[in-house]
């Protein structure tokens, strides 16, 4: 039995997303940045850091709801780009990369601090800057050739830290000065918000855990458990460092210094502090660097995944299977980054600052996103997390607020190079992906209002290459129908499986099958002036799930594609199709295409309910190229040729009439003859397609479809369709 | 089932295959994702190459159920799939050319029934002959050792398969662990019951199966599946 589509793993589960999501925020951050903090804020940056805490907790509510949704590798770049369409997701796509980017350096020369600062012989910002470049030399090297299973190191690193922080500020809470904290608040309320800005970069790391989404276990539940938990458990810790290190030290000392924490932790605990705090530095220094670039990598997938970035950069390393390229590119840009601060004074601020930026607009964008997913509401969306009805729309609306007047308050300079990389990313869109993208994204669906009396023809799609014959069959007979309303064609692809599987990521299978029905059908429908919608679904049952889109959808038609083959072993047509046409309450068109072309059709009538409905899709089908319908008749010889050639051509008529059909629009043929069955086969060769009723009866579970039928099906050359009305 | 990696551009032809007709075999083609990498990535890139190489080693060898599967952890995709298919035994890595001699290492009465089919099995697809070992605590009764090792023998024979291809040996001496060792060299393949709850411990690669990692010759584990 040969393979069918390769599965994929999911290995990531409750721990190892904590430790992503929470490790990751906490990184050079929280060592670095209470100096700037302090010195723009006094004690109460404390309160910034809990304002940036609540954007990232509203930013973690939002993405929580898209990640249940939507588990597949990219998170915030792919729900703005499903919702959005191109432009915006590649701005969220670059801007996430270069937030990354500028994160990582932010880390790494965090990194270079850490070290120097403490060991009496090392001075210079030279060398600062040398230890970074080393440090994420060191980290690319590895992430080139690749580790496997590295979670239990993770954990074990991250877990250090976190535990000497704790300790840290456990102790260090005994040695507050009260004074100290008095005044609270030198620069007011401006300076609370500015400082949230800088600090802002401290809080990047939960939305990892949904961009690594299509590797977690379990995805609805774990991944707003994790987001949430470690946005809020991570945010108590900083204000807690926060207090303790404005109590313990003052503000003018603290601001003066590149080590802030651990000049706190050398007067609460000594040379030993000092130690512990360095060593957690640098520790989270590396880790949170190293979780970025993974990131990174994964953002630059998903965007060559839906065509926003060249396919170059997304080839793995022949031998270590790694995103090699992908890592160099960006240990490169984060390298020139770290060189920079050769040149500036206050580099950790700027790269701080910048990468705050780019993930606030990130953030804003995703908020608008889940409120465009709302109000579209597309089938397929049906996300275990909700934001719960309290908050929605307020959780959004609030995150975009806060986001922008968060932004507004950032340096000039930042706000002119965050514009910058906004600006490369529109510049990136138009110049190269518009051209290669096809989604449009739902902004139009959110917008556009439904069409008043629409007439569907759903069409279930295996293969979309080499179904391509169906699907314009399937367009040609949802715009032959324009008279009875706007014309709507939605092709189904359905994927064998449980909708949420826990270990598996078939979302990934799901978007790629949605991609391929969009890029197959997006032209069709368009030549025809019909309206398209795709819909990829995951379900235990197929039959189960095309009967539930046709009920959903209250199609007027189903088009399915059939192997030609009628009264096998256990089944009639096929054991999906069987359940199918059962059970379908529309009008049903079951198709073999054997031939490219639809060629001269004719229509096998006899009076009865069928007929008409027979008639019209011979018409339909007809109009693809172009030929005049045949309607072909067999009338049962009594021994009078006049009478009998008179009857047959009132009954064609008659039903060409029901099927609303002038007389100038078909030819009719009427064969006079006693066996039927014999009569048909040399009637219907010269045409390259046959369409033939289907009986409405079922005996118990079989469908009866009469022995016209069967030899029709079996004899035919061309291409055979069986139609019964609904 | 038989795991195989097939991200190696040659991977191992795996005469066991020919072996084991008489079971239903679950041909496991697995891709080790590093970390680095989305497993989906991989899947685009390389899945037709990939699943060409499976469908090859499984060409003519029978009824062979592929999977392919793309994953960071080998050990939690065995365990997945083994689950799934109700898949009574797993062989760790190793080829067999002929099966001539088969040692079946038991540790007590846990799980025997099923060894025992799966051994009757391997037997009567075959000409091989078996030894049926205990090695005993020495802690233990000697008496328990021989019982046990007495019933399963009658179990095998129960399933047809002529006396005289199957031998015993009860060791009380020594470590259990380096006994199993020491004879193996004699054997074409170990069948060991899985003892830990749940089959990653055994399967290459975790901390505490050092046994197997210690085996030369290929091991096939049979499950517990309560």
């Amino acid at each position: 039995m040969s393979v069918e589509d390769g599965e994929l793993e999911r290995t990531l589960g409750f721990l190892e997303a904590m430790t992503l999501g929470g490790g990751t925020m906490i990184g050079a951050g929280i060592f670095i940045l209470p100096g700037i903090a302090a010195r723009n804020a006094g004690p109460a940056s404390s309160v910034s850091y809990a304002i940036a805490g609540l954007v990232a907790l509203l930013a973690a509510l939002t993405l929580s709801e898209l990640a249940t949704g939507m588990p597949i590798a990219g998170g915030s770049y792919h729900y703005v780009n499903r919702a959005l369409g191109g432009l915006f997701g590649a701005v969220v796509g670059w801007g996430m990369w270069t937030g990354l980017m500028f994160a990582s350096a932010f880390y790494m020369v965090g990194f270079g601090q850490y070290i120097v600062e403490p060991i009496p012989g090392l001075d210079g910002r030279a060398v600062v800057i040398a230890l970074g470049l080393a440090g994420l030399g060191l980290l690319i090297g590895v992430n080139y050739y690749g580790t496997d299973e590295s979670s239990a190191l993770q954990n074990v690193m991250i877990g250090t830290e976190t535990a000497i922080v704790v300790v840290f500020v456990a102790i260090s809470a005994f040695f507050i000065d009260a004074a100290n904290l008095e005044p609270f608040a030198p620069t007011g309320a401006p300076g609370i918000i500015a400082t949230t800005g800088i600090v802002f970069v401290s809080f990047l790391g939960f939305e990892i855990i949904a961009t690594v989404a299509g590797e977690i276990k379990n995805p609805s539940r774990i991944i707003p458990l994790s987001m949430l938990l470690s946005v809020v458990l991570v945010t108590l810790l900083y204000i807690a460092v926060m207090l303790v290190s404005t109590g313990v030290v003052p503000v003018d000392r603290l601001g003066d210094s590149p080590i802030p924490v651990s000049d706190v932790a050398e007067v609460s605990m000594g040379t030993l502090g000092v130690a512990g705090i360095a060593f957690a530095a640098i520790v989270a220094a590396i880790s949170s660097s190293n979780s970025s670039i993974l990131a990174a990598s994964r953002v630059i997938y998903a965007m060559g995944r839906d065509g926003l970035m060249t396919n170059w950069v997304n080839v793995s390393h022949p031998r270590f299977y790694t995103p090699h390229r992908a890592i160099l590119a960006t240990g490169g840009v984060t390298a020139v980054l770290i060189l920079v601060g050769l040149r500036v004074e206050t580099i950790i601020a700027l790269l701080a600052e910048a990468a705050s930026f780019s993930f606030l607009v990130s953030y804003s964008l995703v908020h608008v996103a889940v409120i465009v997913f709302r109000r579209a509401d597309p089938d397929e969306y049906d996300p275990s997390f909700r934001i719960p009805a309290a908050g929605y729309p307020a959780v959004p609306i609030l995150g975009i607020l806060l986001s922008v007047v968060v932004i507004s308050q950032m340096a000039p300079v930042i706000i002119l190079i965050g514009s910058g990389i906004i600006g490369l990313g529109v510049v990136w869109y138009v110049a190269y992906a518009r051209a290669r993208v096809v989604d449009e994204g739902l902004l139009r669906e959110a917008i556009r209002p439904a069409p008043a009396e629409p007439y569907r023809v759903v069409v279930p799609i295996a293969n979309p290459e080499t179904q391509h014959g169906l699907l314009r069959l399937a367009a040609a007979t949802a715009h032959a129908n324009v008279d009875r309303g706007t014309p709507e064609l939605i092709a189904v692809n359905v994927i064998e499986g449980r909708r949420d599987a826990p270990l598996q990521n078939l979302e990934s299978e799901r978007a790629d099958h949605q991609r391929a029905l969009l890029d197959n059908a997006h032209d069709i429908a368009e030549a025809m002036d019909v309206r398209l919608r795709t819909r990829a679904i995951i379900a235990p049952d197929i039959g189960d799930a095309i009967l539930d889109v046709v009920d959903e959808e209250a199609a007027d038609q189903l088009l399915i594609g059939w192997d030609g083959s009628v009264g096998e072993a256990d089944h009639v047509f096929g054991p999906t199709l069987d359940s199918v046409v059962e059970r379908a309450r529309c009008d049903i068109s079951l198709v073999d295409l054997d031939r490219e072309t639809i060629g001269p059709c004719v229509g096998l009538v006899a009076p009865g309910s069928n007929a008409a409905v027979v008639a019209r899709r011979t018409a339909e089908f007809a109009a693809i190229d172009s030929t005049r319908p045949t309607l072909l008749y067999v009338q049962p010889d009594t021994g009078d040729a006049e009478t009998d050639r008179r009857s047959g051509q009132a009954v064609v008529r008659e039903i060409a009439e029901a099927a609303g059909l002038d007389p100038d629009d078909y030819e009719s043929e009427i064969i006079i003859a006693q066996d039927i069955g014999s009569a048909i086969e040399p009637a219907i060769e010269p045409f390259e397609t046959v369409c033939v009723g289907l009986s409405h009866r079922t005996d118990g579970s079989r469908i009866l479809y009469g022995t016209v039928t069967e030899r029709v099906a079996e004899s035919a050359a061309g291409n055979v369709a069986l139609i019964r009305g609904g | 089932m038989v795991p195989v990696d097939v991200s190696t551009p040659d991977p191992p032809r795996l005469d066991v295959l020919d072996v084991l007709r008489p079971f239903d075999v679950v041909l496991l083609g697995y891709f080790p994702v590093p970390d680095q990498a989305e497993p989906a990535m991989l899947k685009h890139e390389y899945e037709d190459e990939v699943a060409a190489r499976l469908d090859e080693i499984a060409a003519g060898r029978g009824e062979v159920s592929e999977i392919l599967v793309f994953t960071h952890d080998r050990d939690a995709t065995v365990d997945r799939i083994a689950e799934e298919y109700e898949c009574d035994a797993v062989l760790t890595a190793g080829d067999i050319e002929q099966l001539d001699r088969i040692l079946v290492a038991l540790r007590g009465d846990v799980n025997v029934s099923r060894i025992v089919s799966v051994v009757a099995n391997l037997l009567l697809g075959s000409d091989a002959s078996v030894t049926v070992l205990h090695a005993a605590d020495e802690s233990a009764e000697p008496s328990q050792g021989e019982s046990l090792l007495q019933s399963t023998v009658e179990r095998v024979i129960d399933h047809g398969i002529e006396d005289d291809r199957i031998d015993r040996q009860l060791v009380t001496e020594g470590d259990p662990r380096e006994t199993i060792l020491e004879l193996e060299t004699d054997y074409d393949l170990i069948v060991l019951g899985e003892t830990e709850p749940t089959l990653r411990e055994r399967i290459i690669g975790g901390f505490l199966s050092s046994l197997i990692d210690e085996l030369d010759r290929p091991a096939l584990i049979v499950r517990d599946v309560e």
